[in-house]
């Protein structure tokens, strides 16, 4: 019995120490929260209709986003349906609004016309393409990648694998005006045949413009499965179309379209949209992609392949959120609510030793060093949290530890006050101390399932700094049940049994005179 | 060591004060606080924070040439309203700070009042802090709370049914919508901002005093079998129960309450961690009347439930006062108690003294034996 308490004693110690060792020895602590260390907080909630699957798809369509311009240690979680996106040390409220708040519309839009728009002139005409190569869109199974064609060299010839209709010297009617730089003017004047309804220019990615015809399709056609390849020495990009009437029919009734060039799509360009913007305009080379796949080739590097892929992969974001709130907390009222919260804790907790010691006496000592056994796991945990589940410390979750400090006093004072009802009323302490934790343990469990009940509600059904809290609590209520059993059982009952503890009087009551009980 | 006095009663746990009795005074005193509350909700209703209602709050730390004129100034360039503007100084560590707080607005002019406060201010734009909440959000995480709420009510009341009984159930619901109530009142009369923290704060409070109201209830248990056999009125099991643990709340009241006292003084006063203040005055409020109310409110309310069966109804009005309530404890070995006893016996007075000496279930202790185990 006592080499089991010793046991369990030691190894709770040994857990604590070794864990903080770890944690410590590499170097590791927890991370901030927003409102401690200054940046951006953005909460965003879907509009209309989404389901699990696509909320997924937009959080992660954001958290590459976010990976792309290089926070550190942004934080994006979902609560619920809810996505809340942590950027610490962002400054620009503005500029992380505008990266995670776009829905990023991918487009797919037949071209009626492309050219380059000279930025210089004012009346900006738009020419037939002079420098552009033009990508293939092709089905993946037939060969008919641009073998060679295409490379830089060739920006003044033919577009490759294109029989092309549109004469090189066709301009745009002079009197359509085009300021330079913009990206969404609609044209005031019909080009030769009658523009269809919805037709824009845009400007693309590679600098040219494009008159482009109402949109056809939207990124919801293709699986969210595109990848850069790499064939000879082309890269080039392989979709999979989605199946049904929203995927490969839609794309195919396009690609029917622009293959037999008909008047709406006359160039047999199809423009991939991102955000306004032509992101690329590959050549349709067959009417229906009957395999199911769609890979785009050309004159791409790998930077450029990578990319296409990634718009195409996450361009849309499935889901329309809206911004519910947004949050920028300066780095100097962080630091200082950080500070304010540390050292009212140290404050508070000394001060709880003192009434300890001063209530408790020597006994006191046991609930320092559980409380420092507790502290040590849970700062162990919320550490290793912290890096593997990006989970934050925040200021409501240190109100949250202050306050389990509380509970977790309390066992010992339950425990103590119940002790000291057995030993008045005159058993010994080895049989009180039994005893006692009995009862102790039992309103312990109570009362901790209740506070625990309390957290698990609240982490379930709410979000933001209550679900923090939450956390915290549920964390601490379960420390204080492992505490209890762990450490603060064997340690008092390896006292009571003690040499140290004959004789001498606990919790300022005197052991029983041994008279008529040694018998 | 000997510690005489009130303060050696009640380490002792040898204090006779009959909770039960003071019930009707106790019961009055809150119900015209709750009634103030309720009163005050009608009227004024919560100072509710951007978080609940939606709206924009900017902060700035208060400059030579930023003051509360020229943030009226900024807000009026911006085409906002600003008799609507909540305007407050808030006293930090690092200085004042001015916090401006006004109803929805578009991203374009929250941009441009953020800058135009910086340039105003003669600092960085990163160092204005902006909040914007949407007003259908505010709503939402409002409804999200109260819903948490309901869940829990109805949870921790099948628990104590389950674990205790169910007129303990309803006693402590009773007991925890009091605490709320009044913590709620205080914010509401006091016209303290509501904020998430704030929502926190209530609901560490329902924590507290569910916690407080467990452990006395779970005394009360324990009493109700010690005295099962004997025909020991509700006053008396819960004044005795209520006495026990009186050492052991008061304790855990401070020793809970000592932390927040320091987040309170050091952390919002000394400090000026203003974000903390308020949580820590809802906490310190809701912790002080969690433990009034699991002696006063919650478990009296049990005892008069309890009265009502019939086991109990018959001996309702015999309640022990004094040193013939402390012959009930357990450890009737304490000389008071023992004098107690023996002086009631004399006089052969007291029926509720020799019932306990006779037939509740206080064993002395066993015996030492030589060798155990």
């Amino acid at each position: 019995m006592n080499r089991r308490l010793l046991a369990s004693l030691v190894g709770i110690m040994l857990v604590a120490a070794v864990a903080v060792g770890l944690t410590v020895g590499a170097g590791n602590t927890p991370s901030l929260g927003l409102d401690l260390q200054g940046g951006a907080s953005i909460t965003l909630q879907p509009e209309g209709e989404y389901d699990a699957p696509s909320l997924d798809v937009a959080v992660e369509i954001i958290r590459s986003r976010v990976d792309a311009i290089g926070v550190a240690e942004p934080e994006i979680i979902r609560q619920g349906d809810t996505v809340v996106i942590n950027l610490p040390g962002v400054k620009d409220q503005q500029r992380a609004l505008d990266l995670v708040g776009r829905t990023g519309d991918l487009q797919l839009r037949p071209v009626l016309q492309s050219g380059t728009i000279d930025p210089t002139a004012g009346q900006g005409a738009t020419t037939v393409p002079t420098a552009t190569t033009v990508p293939t869109a092709t089905t993946v199974p037939t060969a008919t990648t641009v073998p060679g064609e295409g490379g830089p060299g060739e920006s003044r010839g033919p577009r490759p694998m294109v029989d092309t209709t549109l004469p090189t010297d066709t301009t745009l009617p002079t009197d359509t005006t085009l300021p330079a730089g913009a990206t969404a003017v609609p044209i005031d004047a019909a080009p030769p045949t009658e523009l269809p309804a919805g037709a824009e220019v845009l400007l693309g990615r590679d600098g040219a413009g494009y008159l482009v015809g109402p949109v056809a399709a939207t990124g919801l056609v293709f699986e969210n499965n595109a990848s850069a390849n790499i064939q000879g020495a082309n890269w080039s990009v392989v979709v999979q179309l989605r199946g049904g009437a929203a995927g490969a029919d839609l794309w195919n009734a396009l690609t029917a379209r622009c293959y037999s060039r008909d008047n709406s799509c006359p160039t047999a360009q199809i423009a991939i949209v991102l955000d306004g913007e032509v992101i690329s305009a590959p050549v349709v080379q067959e009417a229906i992609f009957t395999g199911g796949e769609v890979q785009i080739t050309g004159d791409f590097t790998e930077q450029e392949a990578r990319d296409l892929a990634k718009i195409l992969e996450f361009g849309a974001v499935p889901v329309k959120f809206a911004v519910s709130q947004v949050q920028t907390v300066s780095p100097t009222l962080g630091t200082d609510s950080l500070r304010a919260a540390l050292i009212s804790g140290l404050v508070g907790l000394a001060l709880v030793f003192l009434l300890m010691l001063a209530y408790y006496r020597f006994v006191a000592v046991i609930v320092f060093v559980g409380l420092a056994v507790s502290i040590g796991i849970q700062f162990s945990i919320i550490t290793y949290l912290s890096k593997t589940n990006g989970l934050a410390l925040s200021l409501a979750g240190i109100a949250g530890i202050i306050v389990s400090i509380g509970i977790a006093v309390d066992s010992y004072i339950v425990f103590f006050e119940r002790l000291k009802d057995e030993l008045s009323s005159g058993r010994t302490l080895r049989n009180s101390a039994q005893r006692s934790f009995e009862g102790a343990w039992r309103t312990v469990l109570a009362a901790d399932t209740v506070s625990f009940l309390a957290a698990a509600v609240l982490w379930w059904l709410t979000v933001g700094s209550v679900r923090g809290f939450a956390f915290f609590l549920g964390l601490a209520t379960l420390a204080d049940v492992m505490i209890v059993w762990f450490f603060t059982r064997p340690a008092m009952l390896l006292l009571a049994r003690s040499k140290f503890m004959v004789n001498r009087s606990m919790l300022g009551i005197k052991p029983p005179k041994i008279t008529e009980g040694t018998s | 060591m000997t510690i005489s006095g009130a303060f050696g009663r009640l380490y002792r746990g040898e204090t006779t004060v009959d909770y039960y009795g003071k019930r009707r005074p106790a019961f009055i005193v809150s119900g015209v606080f709750m009634l103030v509350t309720v009163l005050v909700l009608i009227i004024g209703g919560l100072n509710l924070g951007i978080d609940f209602r939606g709206g924009v709050a900017w902060e700035a730390p208060a400059t030579a040439t930023l003051d509360a004129d020229a943030v009226r100034g900024v807000l009026e360039a911006n085409g906002i309203e600003t008799a609507n503007a909540k305007l407050q100084t808030l006293q930090g560590a690092s200085g004042e700070r001015i916090r401006v707080q006004v109803g929805d607005q578009t991203d374009a002019i929250r941009a441009a009042v953020q800058t135009a406060l910086a340039e105003q201010a003669g600092i960085e734009v990163q160092e204005v802090d902006v909040a914007a909440v949407s007003s259908s959000w505010g709503r939402s995480i409002t409804i999200k709370a109260i819903r948490a709420l309901l869940v829990f009510f109805v949870l921790v009341s099948l628990y104590i049914a389950w674990r205790f009984e169910w007129k303990m159930a309803l006693a402590a619901i009773a007991a925890m919508a009091h605490d709320v109530l009044v913590s709620v009142g205080i914010y509401a009369m006091f016209r303290f901002e509501v904020t998430p923290a704030t929502v926190v704060a209530f609901l560490t409070i329902l924590g507290y005093s569910l916690y407080d109201t467990v452990v006395v209830f779970d005394k009360v248990r324990e009493n109700i079998d010690r005295f099962a056999t004997s025909r020991m009125s509700m006053g008396n099991i819960v004044n005795v129960s209520s006495n026990q643990v009186l050492a052991r709340s008061l304790n855990t009241t401070l020793s809970s309450a000592l932390p927040v006292v320091s987040l309170l003084v050091v952390g919002a006063v000394i400090l000026g961690a203003t974000s903390l203040r308020a949580f820590a005055i809802a906490l310190l409020v809701g912790m002080l009347t969690g433990t009034y109310s699991s002696i006063f409110i919650a478990t009296p309310l049990f005892a008069i439930f309890k009265n009502r069966e019939q086991k109990y109804a018959g001996v309702a009005s015999q309640v022990a006062q004094g040193a013939e309530m402390a012959a009930l404890y357990e450890h009737t070995t304490t000389r008071a108690a023992q004098k107690a006893a023996a002086d009631s016996q004399a006089a052969g007075e007291s029926s509720v003294a020799k019932n306990t000496s006779t037939s509740a279930l206080t064993h002395p202790p066993r015996p030492r034996k030589r060798r155990r185990r």
